[in-house]
């Protein structure tokens, strides 16, 4: 399962979008506002499921602005942690 | 739409500034701060955050640390105002306590026993039950009259104070202890800390560079009583609570609403119950967490409402004491009117150009007889207090 | 109008083991009694399950989109829905939500979001504590997502004191109208069986399993736990559109050595619930009185006295007493009413005691206006939007 897909599952889970499936979600969509519409509450819940699921920490919201973009970009952000070690 | 001032006649306190209210208020104007990891408890945070203990209080085993404080302050507010448990038995005493972890049906260790399929000990839960902190004041002294726990988050502690004193307005009791406490533990630590809303640093309210709360704990207790009780026992009021106010931002339930429009609903009805107009207000004790959201939505509101008048943040001092934060700091606004003197707002040093104005940056004598004091709390709760000085 | 005026009850929502909605609690009430469900509790020796009062909250999906209620848990939407029923059984026009009081009175709290977030450490570290479980977790977040779901910006007041959180919130609500600081309240008891708090219930009763609630059998332990959600809308005599009759006092207090606090009750509803411990007292307070007891309809939680207060207006507004279930009281020292008697009565009281001699006293009157079928044609007449009951 890529990162995408798995983003996705876990998303649909954790945030309870239980009106969702993970092929529902355009993973080059907002997350943020439009898009899933997800909210600051959303945001820092984010951080803990990424923390959780991929052992990666995010210091602070500066740094999770980018990742949070979208999927897509959480998915590029997070593989490019795990890779660097 | 005024309503009759309600004299205060004992005021207690207890937090990481000092064991009773005259200590808080010295290391207050000496601008003396202690923040330190938390010593009580432990936690598997990477970086430990800074937190504002009452290291020496230890309480009772029977007893909630809470309320071991909400007894602690009340004791010392009692005291202060000449009363004991005799005269306060020959009249009809109401307490409200604001709270947050006091009110928690819930404890780590019985939670990770039950979870791992054991069969834990029933004491914590025991403790919780019998400590409801206004019941333990109200045990204590032997109080006959009108009982309250207010579990409005952050404003717990303000909302307490504004609703006794509606109590003995409307001749519900002749006297209510009234306050807020807290302790500082793991639950809140860690739900502060994934919140993303604190400071690793001692926290810097309304600077430039702050990042969040610190967490802090303690109580703080005001006796407040009729007219009649005063004359009848021929003391003194310390203070008035001349009004209150209150207003919900029906916005977010952790966030402010941007606009501050609940805020500037509850300040407008602390003056208009007060009959003060915002230009005599000689100071306020903003929330000032230290939160970027709750500073800028603050500021914004008192520069637009209460233009050039002074404002401080004490939770440099004290830190965030969550359902004691309001009366904390309800007894601070009333020991500086009192003294005539505001201590400086600690951790303020860069001026943020997005907020404007600058809280007050050293120890100040104030010359007015009137101040406010506002706390916002999750859920969007906004409430302020008017004091008067005596 | 005056600070004099009456208070009515103008609109009431219930949800609870009995159903959703005044029609089931009324068939409830007209001895159309649902037997408990079940709750699953683990203990020791592996899972049990014992019976429970639970309460769905499909309904609500009426009142808010599926979307709104992804972060809302059974907590807040047990709030949501008992809120929206009674705003809809008071026919109250949106365009009015905007300035409502929100006072919420719960014994055990957000308890599933507190047990959810200690979880959510306790199983994967401090590091990830969900965010969203200690927002939820606050006490007072079902009067945010109420008053964030309706728009209101007025006061909002969260109180949790046990036994006595109902009589004690309702009493500030008073308050809140005679001092006009709003028109109209939403009052709203609420009360969640988490896992934890059925874990403790179960570990701090001895119940016979399978036996119905007989609480006017004293020496019994007979309390089966329960979880709901009963609103009322408080307003003021002058703005009230018909309804179902005066809230006329609510008190909290302690009881005194001799004698007890209910001077010419009328008609005595108790809040005995089962619960051995305080079967006693009751029995002892309510002597001699002429008195009822619905509690086996919606079973044993601190939210109960607010589901008497409901069967209070009912029985005022239809002139006769509905039978209390079962028969187990021909020891009970006090004469109980046969179902469909005559009120006989323009006074209702309910009675809650609590620990050490604490107790909480609702009275209810009638009201002008507010009695039969006249008051409904009323309002329908006013062509305020209502939902259908049926």
């Amino acid at each position: 399962m890529t990162t995408v897909e798995k983003l996705k599952e876990i998303l649909v889970k954790d945030l309870n979008l239980e009106e969702l499936t993970p092929g529902d979600i355009d993973e080059n969509a907002p997350l943020f506002g439009e898009g899933l519409g997800l909210d600051s509450l959303d945001a820092v819940e984010l951080v803990v499921i990424v923390q959780k699921h991929f052992g990666i920490d995010i210091q602070n919201m500066d740094e999770a602005k980018t990742a949070f973009q979208s999927i897509h970009a959480l998915a590029s952000y997070i593989e490019g942690r795990l890779s660097s070690g | 739409m005024s309503v009759a001032p309600i004299p205060i006649t004992g005021m207690g306190c207890i937090c990481a500034a000092g064991r009773n209210l005259s200590d808080s208020m010295e290391a207050l104007l000496r601008g003396e701060r202690h923040p330190a990891p938390p010593v009580r408890f432990a936690s598997d945070h990477p970086v430990p955050h800074p937190v504002f203990e009452a290291v020496d209080f230890e309480e009772p085993p029977d007893l909630l640390r809470t309320s071991a404080f909400a007894l602690h302050a009340a004791r010392e507010a009692v005291a202060d105002a000449g009363l004991d448990r005799k005269i306060l038995g020959s009249l009809r005493v109401g307490v409200c306590v604001g709270t947050t972890v006091g009110a928690v049906i819930s404890e780590e260790t019985f939670c990770r026993g039950y979870l791992a399929g054991g069969v834990p000990d029933m004491a914590p839960i025991h403790r919780i039950l019998r400590s409801n902190p206004a019941d333990v004041i109200a045990r204590a002294f032997d109080l006959s009259g009108p009982r309250q726990t207010v579990v409005t988050a952050c404003s717990s502690g303000t909302d307490a104070v504004g609703i006794a004193g509606s109590w003995i307005r409307a001749g519900l009791c002749d006297a209510a202890i009234a306050g807020g406490a807290d302790e500082l533990g793991r639950i809140t630590y860690n739900g502060f800390i994934s919140l993303m809303i604190t400071d690793d640093s001692p926290c810097k309210p309304f600077d430039k560079h702050r990042k969040g709360l610190n967490l802090g704990e303690g109580a703080a207790m005001l006796v407040l009583a009729s007219e009649r009780v005063l004359r009848r026992r021929g003391t003194r009021a310390r203070s008035f609570l001349l009004g209150y106010g209150s207003a919900g931002d029906a916005y977010h339930l952790t966030a402010p609403r941007p606009d501050g429009a609940g805020l500037r609903s509850a300040i407008s009805e602390a003056l208009a119950t007060s009959g003060v107009s915002s230009a005599s207000v000689a100071f306020v004790n903003a929330h000032g967490t230290g939160t970027p959201d709750n500073d800028r939505v603050e500021s914004r509101v008192l520069h637009d409402m209460l233009p050039g008048i002074p404002f401080l943040s004490t939770k440099g001092y004290t830190g965030h004491t969550l359902g004691a934060a309001g009366a904390i700091e309800a007894v601070f606004t009333a020991a500086c009117l009192e003294m005539g003197k505001i201590p400086a707002n600690a951790g303020f040093e860069t001026p943020d150009p997005e907020i404007g104005i600058n809280p007050v940056m050293e120890a100040t004598t104030v010359s007015g007889t009137v101040a406010l004091s506002e706390s916002l709390a999750f859920g969007g709760n906004n409430s302020v207090v008017a004091l008067g000085k005596a | 109008m005056s600070g004099t005026e009456r208070i009515v009850i103008e609109g009431i929502g219930v949800v609870g083991g009995f159903g959703c909605g005044i029609s089931d609690l009324s068939r409830a009430l007209n001895g159309s009694v649902a037997p408990p469900g079940t709750l699953n509790v683990s203990t020791g020796s592996g899972p049990i399950e014992i019976p429970a009062f639970r309460a769905d909250t499909s309904p609500l999906k009426e009142f808010v989109p599926a979307r709104t209620l992804r972060r809302i848990d059974h907590f807040s939407r047990l709030a949501l829905l008992g809120g929206n029923l009674a705003l809809a059984d008071a026919g109250l026009a949106e365009t009015e939500h905007h300035r409502l009081g929100v006072i919420i009175a719960s014994g055990y709290g957000a308890s599933g979001a507190t047990y959810a977030f200690l979880r959510s450490f306790i199983n994967d570290g401090d590091i990830c504590a969900s965010p969203t479980y200690f927002a939820n977790s606050v006490h007072n977040s079902a009067a945010a997502h109420i008053s964030i779901q309706l728009g209101s910006m007025g006061p909002n007041l969260t109180v949790t004191h046990f036994h006595l959180s109902v009589p004690s919130a309702l009493a500030t609500a008073r308050l809140w109208l005679a001092e006009e600081r709003v028109q109209r309240v939403l009052f709203g008891a609420v009360d969640e069986l988490s896992d934890l708090i059925g874990y403790i219930r179960y570990r701090t009763r001895d119940a016979a399993p399978d036996a119905p609630m007989t609480p006017l059998r004293t020496e019994m332990e007979t309390s089966i736990p329960a979880e709901g959600a009963a609103f009322l809308l408080l307003t003021r005599e002058s703005a009230a559109r018909g309804g179902y009759c005066a809230l006329d006092a609510s008190t909290t207090g302690s009881l005194p050595i001799s004698g007890h606090p209910i001077p010419e009750p009328g008609l005595l509803v108790l809040g005995a619930d089962g619960c051995r411990e305080s079967g006693r007292r009751y029995a002892a307070v309510a002597q001699n009185s002429r008195i009822a007891c619905y509690t086996p309809l919606y079973g044993s939680m601190p939210a109960g006295p607010a589901f008497d207060v409901a069967a209070g207006a009912l029985i005022l507004k239809g002139g006769r007493v509905f039978p209390s279930p079962g028969d187990a009281f021909r020891d009970f020292p006090a004469t109980v009413p046969v179902g469909g008697e005559p009120v006989g009565t323009d006074r209702i009281s309910c009675l809650t005691l609590a620990g050490d001699g604490a107790y909480g006293l609702t009275t209810l009157g009638n009201f002008p206006g507010t009695t039969g079928e006249c008051a409904k044609e009323e309002r329908i007449a006013a062509g305020v939007s209502r939902m259908d009951p049926e």
